[in-house]
């Protein structure tokens, strides 16, 4: 079973993934990228619900830290699902200007908050968290998106 | 491991990064006028006094600048590290380095041994004060990965590079210049070119260029070992350079090659990114990538040649390779920092990143550029173009001025006029 770090990780890889699907078909016409958009919304939404609700959770309980890094990265999801709304907006305003600007910022913020997260959160969780470790996964695999 | 390393407070204020990048441009606006009012044949002598008031004002004013800001802004995403009191830190040396970089320019030209003896003292003095506390900074971190490496290697060959350039930038106050500083102005410019930022700008792109392209990721064995094996390939020069001149091409190959490996990586992993989009940016890195392959030929086959050339590889190295890739940084960074601190703040109707700054204007900034470098090359052998080449990069870095200030006038006008509900009472401090 993979660890903390190596599911979350590869998780942030398959989001790029859907990131990068999403541009591709966005690129020949907004209208059809509706579908695609909407599944990486989801994926992302599933991540930050898996970090928020299971992880960060467990994170927080153990090592009584709530103000710190977890509370960041819980800010920067919001300033993530903010952008995402944006997406959403200009597809159905038929905007590709304002699309590909949206893409472009949230692009950047999500991969250097990816980076903080790999550099340091995961591998600070799985030291803390270790023993728990295939049960904290576990939970986040089986985990229902509210 | 630090637990508070990741903290709300943990970015650098936008203050911090952005007097770097703004200021930035205004050295190479002026490296450019410098170079419109001399004559050429001066310009083609490596050591001539204005030869080397114009290459630092390239690369300490515009290349030190942007990398001191990026730095800044990098090492707490990257590293996680915090850098000791960075607000207070990075508003002086700002003032001590423009100070310093003004004073050298000044100095060397109208050879005012004083005014170099301050360029030499604010010049190290200000280098210092930012590298030495990200060098402590990075002591602390636990989990070292292939890009902190690179960055904790790149900050050594810097404070080297620097050291050894306070002490040739003396010579001008003393007044005494000798063989050593010659052989010792090699290894500086060697260093600082391929130590600090060559090896910097390897780390940077193993870590931003899979994850902000979506492109394949670099090989493990490149990762792990091509830092090591440059630093290596580094100091084996100048080992050669000091007691061997005769063999110095074969540390010159060894260092070439795998930076050359690097460049072609940097080519094909943007050939098979996933991200359709090829902005500017794009560009600038292939730019970079071309000039870079051609740099590092020209500069080993240049030692057979009794380094008749180096000039014209210099610009080539630094005019092409390097600053390119700062220059496409710019366009990234700056919108997205403004953007980022806006929106941590609570402004939620913000313009994107793409439209606060001019593409159009942006394209013609790329393409006066690349003019600019091509022509600087060329008038090594049809001198009468060179006006028109410092015309050009004066007008190129004047409209990447424009676009990088656009941005920065967005985030004053948001805080100034408030334009939805604001939300600053819940501010998390970024």
């Amino acid at each position: 079973m993979s660890t903390i770090k190596e599911y979350l990780t590869n998780d942030h890889r398959n989001c790029d993934e859907l990131f990068a699907s999403m541009e591709e078909v966005a690129n020949t016409s907004l209208q059809t990228a509706k579908e695609v958009t909407q599944k990486f919304i989801d994926a992302s939404e599933r991540h930050f619900q898996m970090e928020e609700r299971v992880m960060f959770a467990e994170f927080e309980q153990k090592t009584g830290m709530t103000q710190g890094p977890t509370a960041m990265m819980r800010h920067e999801h919001e300033q993530m699902r903010g952008l995402m709304k944006q997406l959403i907006d200009a597809i159905e305003e038929d905007n590709k200007d304002k699309f590909f600007g949206t893409t472009e910022t949230l692009m950047i913020l999500l991969q250097q908050h990816n980076m903080k997260e790999e550099q340091m959160l995961y591998t600070m969780a799985q030291q803390h968290l270790s023993a728990e470790s295939n049960r904290i996964v576990d939970m986040m695999d089986s985990m229902i998106v509210e | 491991m630090e637990l508070a390393g990741l903290s709300t407070d943990q970015a650098p204020p936008i203050s911090a990064p952005l007097r770097f990048f703004l200021t930035a441009p205004f050295f190479a606006i002026l490296a450019g006028i410098l170079i419109l009012l001399s004559d050429s044949s001066t310009l083609f002598s490596r050591y001539s006094i204005e030869s080397i008031a114009i290459t630092h004002a390239i690369t300490i004013g515009f290349l030190g600048f942007v990398m001191l800001g990026a730095l800044m802004q990098m090492l707490p995403v990257l590293a996680g590290v915090k850098i000791y009191k960075i607000k207070t830190i990075t508003l002086y040396s700002h003032i001590i380095l423009v100070l310093g970089v003004v004073f050298m320019v000044y100095g060397l030209y109208f050879s005012e041994p004083f005014i170099n003896l301050l360029a030499a003292i604010f010049l190290v003095f200000g280098f210092l004060t930012l590298l030495i506390p990200m060098l402590v900074a990075l002591k602390d971190v636990n989990n070292f990965s292939p890009t902190v490496k690179a960055i904790n290697t790149s900050l050594i060959f810097a404070i080297i590079s620097i050291l050894i350039g306070g002490y040739l930038l003396f010579g001008y106050f003393t007044g005494t210049i000798t063989h050593i500083h010659l052989i010792v102005a090699d290894i500086h410019s060697v260093w600082a070119i391929f130590g600090f930022v060559g090896i910097l700008i390897i780390g940077v792109a193993f870590q931003v260029i899979p994850m902000f392209y979506v492109a394949p990721r670099f090989k493990p064995f490149c990762k792990r070992r091509v830092v090591h094996i440059i630093s290596a390939g580094l100091l084996v020069w100048a080992f050669l350079n000091i007691f061997f001149p005769e063999y110095e091409y074969i540390a010159k190959t060894w260092v070439s090659l795998f930076f050359f490996a690097f460049a072609s990586a940097v080519w094909v992993k943007l050939n098979n990114r996933r991200r359709p989009t090829s902005d500017v940016t794009v560009w600038y890195w292939r730019t970079s990538s071309i000039f870079m392959c051609i740099g590092f030929f020209a500069w080993v086959f240049n030692s057979y040649l009794d380094d008749a050339y180096i000039v014209i590889i210099s610009v080539i190295i630094g005019g092409g390779f390097i600053l390119s890739i700062m220059i496409g940084m710019l366009y990234k960074i700056v919108p997205f920092l403004v953007w980022f601190h806006l929106n941590a703040k609570g402004y939620m109707s913000i313009p994107t990143m793409n439209e606060m700054t001019n593409k159009k204007i942006s394209i013609a900034q790329f393409i006066l550029y690349l003019l600019s470098v091509v022509g600087f090359i060329f008038s090594y052998f049809y001198p009468a173009i060179l006006v028109y080449s410092a015309l050009s990069f004066i007008i190129s870095m004047v409209l990447l001025e424009y676009n990088i200030i656009k941005p920065v006038l967005v985030y004053i006008k948001t805080i100034k006029t408030k334009p939805d509900f604001d939300m600053s009472a819940f501010d998390m401090k970024v």
